[in-house]
């Protein structure tokens, strides 16, 4: 069973960020980075997959960017994907959703991944799109923020949350993608012995130029915000009300109500 | 020259990192106040299943193979929550490299994988003495050649970990004849060995989560076996391995220090006083310009010296240096953290009471930093001579 995992390098979210010199994205100069918070979800969800399934299961990684990117594919690679592709693009931030999904599925399609795993969005651009983008193009069944997650028999059983804190059931005939919410999972340390050993996995690159036919769908353009007036909601009425208001929000906006 | 980590480094460094914000910070508090060690005996478990209680120790006795520059910046991050944790790891790393260096086959087989892999919570370095502190030449602690096997008696002080060690490295004076610093050897003894006694536990002003406790040996009978390294040759192996050991602390020291300094700039991001964030007074900028400045020339000191020990270059002088240099860094930037906090600042409503005291034995334990001078001196007038 070929399983990939497709992660995303983000800038480390303490950081302070400034606008590029465009005025379309962020000035990538002296960021910390790391793996996008809900890849690292998906990659864990895909190495438990792994370990289930023992030999006759292959994990490979799978990111799209500049050489920095090699960090967070050994992360994966440490945590226990088996090997890894890295599509060397230096210009990654300028490609929209569907240029990325596009990347993604001229290196899929040959390669016929029974399962493919994704995070639900990124924490920088967080369109949330590349993953059902992927599923799409290729004919994929797809289920998208994944609370929880079982294989067997070629069905995937996937948990998934949906708006004001509703959770609903899907199960997906292989071939599959899925995208991996918080609270999926407990994503595992990578161990200093494996960090090592990952060095020895094998990287293939591929530049991306073989790989993009499609043009931008999304456009980009500069803007000034208009003035910050004030965050913050009031919430106003009976205690009684006032207090389901709160879960409300809790349930739909944050992980500790679920 | 190449100032950059390996992405090996940069992924042990967050690894430690997260670690640290996740598991350690939230506890380091309770340890500092409180008799109960379950929660930092727990992390060290964890710890050591990550692999970070062997970073420089080869694989084939399960260690990491990580190098001394992932070691450093491993115990950086981990220090920067819990300086306690953080001197069990330093002083498990020691005790498991000083194996590799000079243990038989037989010796590191046994011990340096129970290090490694957390079957021994700790282990323990037993060098000081009441009388022989700066001046371990001026040990007490005698073995006495008894036919097949060797009788320890004396006592030992300042054992970090005691209480919960498998194993403790400990140095005896084998021939007490010989000129001084020559008659001295090195012993591995195994937790539980009749006649070897954990005694009282020292009541510190700083790092509560570590325990520091004499450790007595009356008639304690050991195997010929346990004798590591060349009999009366074990005190070249101390001044050896304490020089890895300074990095561990220097590193450590650090830690603190950044913790301190982050906490503290933060908090003049957000007090007001005279109608003004406190940041914008020239008196607080200075004090973050000059800490933060002798922290970052701290970490080059110790990322030198990391560099030149894994690199199999003499890096004795460039250790003494960087443990000496970011330890009294670390001090300055916890008492100026302080009072950046003012009244704030000495209460147990915030941390960098903590830090304070955390910090204050880093000049002072794996060789106070007077002996570290001495040894820079040393080490440079050699050249003049």
């Amino acid at each position: 069973m070929k399983l990939l995992v497709c992660i995303k390098q983000v800038p480390d979210m303490e950081s302070r960020f400034k606008p590029n010199g465009s005025g379309t994205w962020f000035d990538e100069a002296d960021l910390a980075w790391r793996m996008n918070e809900y890849d690292e979800y998906a990659v864990e969800e895909a190495v438990r997959l792994r370990e289930q399934l023992g030999e006759s299961a292959e994990l490979t990684v799978l990111s799209i960017g500049p050489d920095r990117v090699v960090e967070a594919i050994k992360k994966a690679l440490a945590m226990g994907a088996d090997r890894a592709v890295h599509i060397q693009d230096p210009a990654v931030a300028d490609k929209d959703p569907w240029q990325i999904a596009s990347i993604i599925v001229a290196h899929a399609r040959e390669q016929q991944y029974d399962l493919i795993f994704t995070g639900m969005q990124s924490q920088d651009r967080g369109s949330a799109q590349v993953g059902v983008l992927v599923a799409e193009q290729l004919g994929l069944s797809c289920a998208t923020t994944l609370v929880g997650f079982s294989y067997e028999n070629g069905i995937v059983t996937a948990k998934r949350e949906l708006e004001g804190g509703i959770k609903g059931v899907a199960r997906l005939r292989l071939p599959a993608l899925v995208t991996c919410q918080l609270g999926l999972n407990v994503p595992r340390y990578p161990t200093l012995p494996n960090i090592m050993k990952a060095k020895k996995k094998e990287i293939a690159a591929l530049p991306v130029d073989g790989l993009l036919a499609e043009p931008a769908v999304a456009v980009t353009t500069s803007f000034h915000p208009p003035a910050k007036k004030g965050g913050g909601v009031v919430l106003e009425g009976e205690v009684g009300v006032l207090v389901d208001k709160v879960i409300g929000i809790l349930k739909e906006k944050t992980a500790i109500l679920r | 020259m190449f100032l950059e980590l390996t992405e090996e480094q940069k992924l042990i460094q967050e690894t430690a990192r997260d670690f640290a914000v996740n598991e350690l910070e939230p506890v380091a508090a309770g340890l500092d106040q409180s008799d109960d060690r379950t929660p930092m005996l727990d992390n060290l478990r964890k710890l050591a299943e990550l692999g970070f209680m062997g970073l420089n120790v080869s694989e084939s006795y399960g260690g990491s193979e990580a190098g001394v520059i992932a070691f450093s910046v491993a115990m950086t991050e981990i220090a920067r929550a819990c300086a306690s944790t953080a001197v069990t790891v330093s002083v498990n790393n020691m005790a498991a490299e000083v194996i590799q260096a000079i243990g038989t086959e037989e010796q590191k087989r046994a011990y340096i994988p129970r290090i490694c892999s957390g079957e021994f919570t700790a282990a323990s370095f037993c060098l000081t003495e009441t009388c022989a502190g700066s001046d371990p030449s001026g040990m007490m602690t005698q073995a006495f050649d008894d036919g097949d096997s060797y009788v320890l008696d004396g006592t030992k002080l300042f054992i970090t970990s005691a209480p919960y060690s498998g194993i403790y490295v400990v140095w005896a004076v084998t021939d007490k004849d010989a000129p001084k610093g020559k008659g001295i050897s090195c012993f591995l003894v195994e937790a539980g060995t009749p006649g070897l006694i954990v005694g009282k536990e020292e009541r510190k002003m700083g790092q509560h989560g570590s325990a520091t406790n004499e450790v007595l040996f009356q008639s304690c009978r050991i195997p010929k076996s346990a004798l590591m390294g060349k009999l009366n040759d074990g005190f070249r192996t101390a001044v050896a391995e304490l020089a890895g050991g300074r990095i561990g602390i220097g590193s450590l020291g650090l830690g603190v220090g950044l913790a301190a300094m982050d906490f503290a700039t933060r908090y003049t991001t957000e007090r007001s006083q005279f109608g003004q964030k406190i940041s914008s007074f020239q008196a607080i900028q200075w004090k973050i310009a000059d800490r933060y400045t002798e922290l970052e020339a701290s970490r080059l000191l110790l990322m030198q010296a990391a560099w030149r020990k894994e690199n199999g270059k003499s890096f004795a002088k460039e250790a003494s240096m960087a443990k000496m240099y970011a330890t009294e860094s670390a001090n300055r930037a916890c008492y100026d953290a302080v009072q950046m906090l003012g009244g704030y600042g000495y209460t147990r409503d915030f941390p960098v009471e903590r830090y304070a005291r955390d910090a204050r034995i880093t000049s002072i334990y794996e060789g106070t930093n007077e002996i570290q001078r001495v040894i820079i001196s040393r080490e440079i007038l050699r050249n003049f001579a």
